[in-house]
């Protein structure tokens, strides 16, 4: 069932992934750099991927990139952030079709070429980035933080973690302030993007039916260029003690008020009592069996969705759900209910079995996308663990009601943030 | 057995009328399953097939009988699922009531009871009332979804009376007036086998799929049902309104052009070649490799989320361009020239190849995905396409298609805007 990658460190120090599989239509190439969460870097880090996808030195321009990959079959090439507790990842993907599909023998070498060009060889100017870029891509970036603001559901979550999280690095946007865009030009970024290249880990994996030492012969030449020391990216777990429960109201002109609960759970990826909290987290709010979905929507009737879900990296947790403006309190009680339940061991087998058999199922269900399997491959890197999944699926039915209720008093509410109406 | 795609897909037909289809994935962990009916929520009016009564039903009903048919007369079907560590979902379209699981264990019961609770209608007066809370809420968080709304109010332009001008959901007014009785004859006239398809696909030996669909049939006796009368207004050619503007708590204006397509009564082949020629045309247009794409983009016009598409269903079609913008009037004026100009010097052989590279290459990258294959399948299924035709269509594809097609449907006579701007 597993996909093992083999793993292997470059001369330069880049860590290469590649799983031989012929599961898949597709071969797929990643490309992650870690670096720390830091509002100092974390607006140009945001930018990165936004400017380097604008062209390389050979292909001058997004047109002229997008024209190169239609004609190899529509291979799809994009960069975008993720955020894993306190580090920023600046990512790449590429996806091709398998050249056994089509008549093209040479995809994989010219896909791979423009994907690295990309990376290593962007377009330059006075030696910066291409002025014209970092401008045009700054516009973006920062309608791209504002436009947060329109996706109400996402926005409740992230400035409930904003509020709880205030004084740490965590606090930060995936994609940074946009305070931070003037002080921004072609040529500081580009000597960020220099340093960071030389100093941020770096992970590239490849998967599909492929040849492990031809790849692993093509990474190490295309990939190839000098390096330094590799700083230590930390995710910023923390146990912080929340002292007093906080209460956050935003007023909007909104149709449906949006309740997010901030919690702390003092247990992160690789903790001995890890499944045990997301055991905890399912009983909770993992789908249709939860307490949360009985609860507040089967029960009551306030809400369509109600569902809870964990920061592995950073040790949080939040409950989310879309309700009248009238009942947040009433809301707010149910839920608080629900967890109290859990600490008293109130927990049905159905409950528990229930949680389990899903988070086994879903788990199972990771090895049958390309993208799916490399993330949580990454998130494993992250976190320090290498494990594969049988052994989650063994720790995850190990877990017994008994260790969801210690898991569960280590949980704290930190914050709670509302979104009203005006 | 198609051999471009290295994939075989087996099929079954049964006496009542239902289509059973079977993809097998046998290194695939899981399967997946959908249970389909071509009922959505336009379809509502229409002859009830035993007693020829004449219906028209409150907007939504469609929908809010999705929700209910997770109940049963022991509770809630969910908790079935949930103990096999199933997860179930189902979701209501314009056209189409889908039912879905997937599953890496437990592949027999799952079946089963996925088809035993499409099967089972059970609804009381209590749990419709109690279902009304809860789907407020759900018309209520889209009414703040702004890529919704100003969905919505592009179709409330372009048509006149078609029901597409409808939400999905229907209204907190509509469906405050659905009861029991109506829920079971939309459910009586729709829900017949011969009305729906059930596609799986994954790990799995097709003959198990079709002994257990025989066992359970067998067991209902029903017989095939004639087709099902629907009533649509009639539908003038003209758009309704030219332009809708209204305001919503958002960060940036949006723009969204539609354009009314009005070759419409056909379905099957020639439906499939159509929507694919329009594909092809707004990608060779509006794509990332456009020029028009990349001075929008360099102009900060638009930015990566910037979309197009085009739905083709036997009744009516259309095609949406837009996204967020800082000037949707400069945006609009642009995208129309575009078109305008596109119109006159006509589109090139070399776009056109370019373009069904990329869309064969994409159709390919798409059989990654257990769920990609069952929601293609079944929606064109719906329409009479079948999904396996997609390369010989666009292979069918010549220059003139796209260029007459390009004239036909970009007609600036029937083209409406929906914009959302920034509550001041």
């Amino acid at each position: 069932m597993s996909n093992i990658f083999t793993h292997k460190t470059l001369q330069n120090g880049i860590d290469l992934y590649i799983c031989p599989t012929n599961k898949f239509k597709t071969i797929s190439i990643y490309f992650f750099l870690h670096q720390n969460l830091k509002s100092e870097t974390a607006t140009k880090t945001a930018l990165l991927p936004y400017v380097l996808k604008r062209g390389t030195e050979k292909f001058t321009t997004s047109r002229s990139i997008s024209l190169f990959l239609d004609d190899l079959y529509g291979s799809g090439m994009g960069g975008d952030i993720l955020k894993r507790g306190e580090t920023q990842i600046v990512s790449f993907f590429m996806d091709m079709v398998h050249p056994k599909y089509v008549e093209d023998q040479d995809i994989f070498d010219k896909a791979m070429l423009v994907f690295a060009d990309m990376i290593l060889h962007p377009v330059k100017e006075d030696g910066g980035f291409k002025k014209d870029y970092v401008n045009q891509e700054k516009d973006v970036l920062k309608r791209n933080i504002e436009s947060l603001y329109n996706d109400k559901f996402n926005y409740a979550i992230e400035r409930c973690f904003q509020e709880m999280c205030k004084d740490e690095a965590y606090s930060i946007y995936k994609y940074g302030n946009i305070e931070d865009l003037d002080g921004i030009n072609n040529k500081n970024l580009y000597e960020y993007y220099t340093d960071c290249l030389k100093s941020c880990p770096i992970d590239i994996f490849v998967m599909g039916d492929v040849n492990e030492q031809e790849i692993t012969d093509k990474i190490e030449k295309q990939f190839y260029f000098e390096r330094g020391k590799v700083i230590e990216v930390g995710t910023g777990f923390s146990k912080k003690e929340v002292k007093q429960e906080r209460f956050v109201e935003e007023r909007q002109n909104l149709n449906q008020g949006k309740l997010s609960m901030g919690f702390r759970t003092k247990t992160r990826y690789g903790d001995d009592d890890y499944y045990a909290l997301m055991v905890y987290n399912g009983i909770l709010g993992g789908g249709t069996h939860s307490k949360l979905f009985s609860n507040v929507r089967e029960k009551a009737s306030l809400a369509y969705y109600a569902f809870s879900r964990i920061e592995k990296a950073k040790g949080l947790m939040v409950v989310s759900c879309g309700i009248e403006f009238d009942d947040m309190q009433k809301t707010i009680d149910i839920i608080k209910k629900q967890l109290d339940d859990i600490r008293q061991g109130e927990i049905t087998d159905y409950e528990y079995e229930s949680t389990i058999k899903s988070l086994t199922n879903s788990l199972k269900e990771v090895q049958d996308s390309p993208s799916s399997i490399i993330s949580m491959y990454l998130d494993g890197i992250i976190n320090g663990i290498h494990e594969p999944v049988e052994d989650m699926i063994y720790k995850l039915k190990k877990v017994t009601k008994r260790d969801v209720v210690e898991v569960a008093h280590k949980i704290d509410l930190d914050t709670i943030f509302f979104l009203n109406k005006k | 057995m198609d051999r471009f795609l290295g994939e075989s897909l087996y099929h079954r037909s049964f006496d009542n009328g239902l289509k059973v289809y079977v993809l097998p994935k046998k290194d695939f962990n899981k399967v997946f399953s959908m249970y389909s009916t071509h009922y959505g929520s336009i379809d509502s009016e229409f002859i009830v097939p035993d007693t020829k009564e004449h219906l028209k039903v409150p907007e939504g009903i469609a929908h809010f009988l999705e929700h209910k048919m997770f109940e049963m007369e022991y509770g809630n079907v969910f908790e079935k699922f949930a103990e096999l560590g199933t997860s179930v979902n189902a979701f209501t379209s314009y056209n189409n009531t889908t039912y879905l699981f997937s599953t890496t264990s437990h592949f027999e019961e799952s079946l089963k009871l996925l088809m035993e609770f499409v099967e089972t209608p059970y609804f009381t007066e209590e749990s419709v009332e109690k279902e009304k809370g809860i789907i407020t809420q759900e018309l209520r968080m889209y009414e703040d979804e702004p890529d919704w709304q100003i969905l919505i109010n592009l179709l409330r332009c372009l048509y006149h009376n078609h029901p597409i001008r409808i939400d999905i959901g229907g209204t907190v007014e509509s469906i405050a007036k659905i009861d029991v009785d109506t829920l079971y004859k939309c459910y009586n006239t729709f829900y017949h086998p011969s009305n729906m398809i059930l596609f799986v696909a994954g790990c799995i030996d097709p003959e198990q799929v079709f002994n257990l669909v025989k066992q359970q049939q067998d067991k209902k006796g029903l017989s095939s049902q004639p087709t099902i009368n629907r009533i649509y207004p009639e539908e003038p050619d003209t758009i309704n309104e030219q332009l809708c503007k209204i305001s919503l708590d958002v960060s940036q204006p949006q723009l969204l052009i539609g354009f009314k397509d009005i070759d419409v009564g056909y379905d099957g082949r020639p439906l499939f070649k159509k929507e694919l020629t329009v594909a092809i045309l707004l990608d060779i247009l509006f794509g990332k490799s456009s020029e028009l794409y990349e001075s929008l983009y360099e102009e900060g016009l638009i930015d990566e989320r910037f979309s197009f598409s085009y739905e083709g269903q036997k009744d009516y079609g259309f095609c949406a361009i837009g996204g967020e913008t800082k000037d949707p009037e400069k945006l609009y004026n642009k995208v129309l020239k575009c078109i305008a100009e596109n119109k006159q010097k006509g589109i090139s052989q070399e776009e056109l190849e370019r373009v069904k590279k990329k869309f064969i290459g994409g159709f390919i990258q798409g059989f990654n995905s257990l769920e990609f294959i069952a929601s293609s399948f079944v929606s064109y299924y719906h329409k009479n396409i079948n999904l396996f035709d997609y390369v010989r269509v666009i292979d069918e594809i010549t220059i003139n298609d796209l260029n007459e097609r390009l004239k036909l449907l970009f007609n600036t006579s029937r083209h409406a805007r929906s914009i959302v701007l920034p509550k001041t």
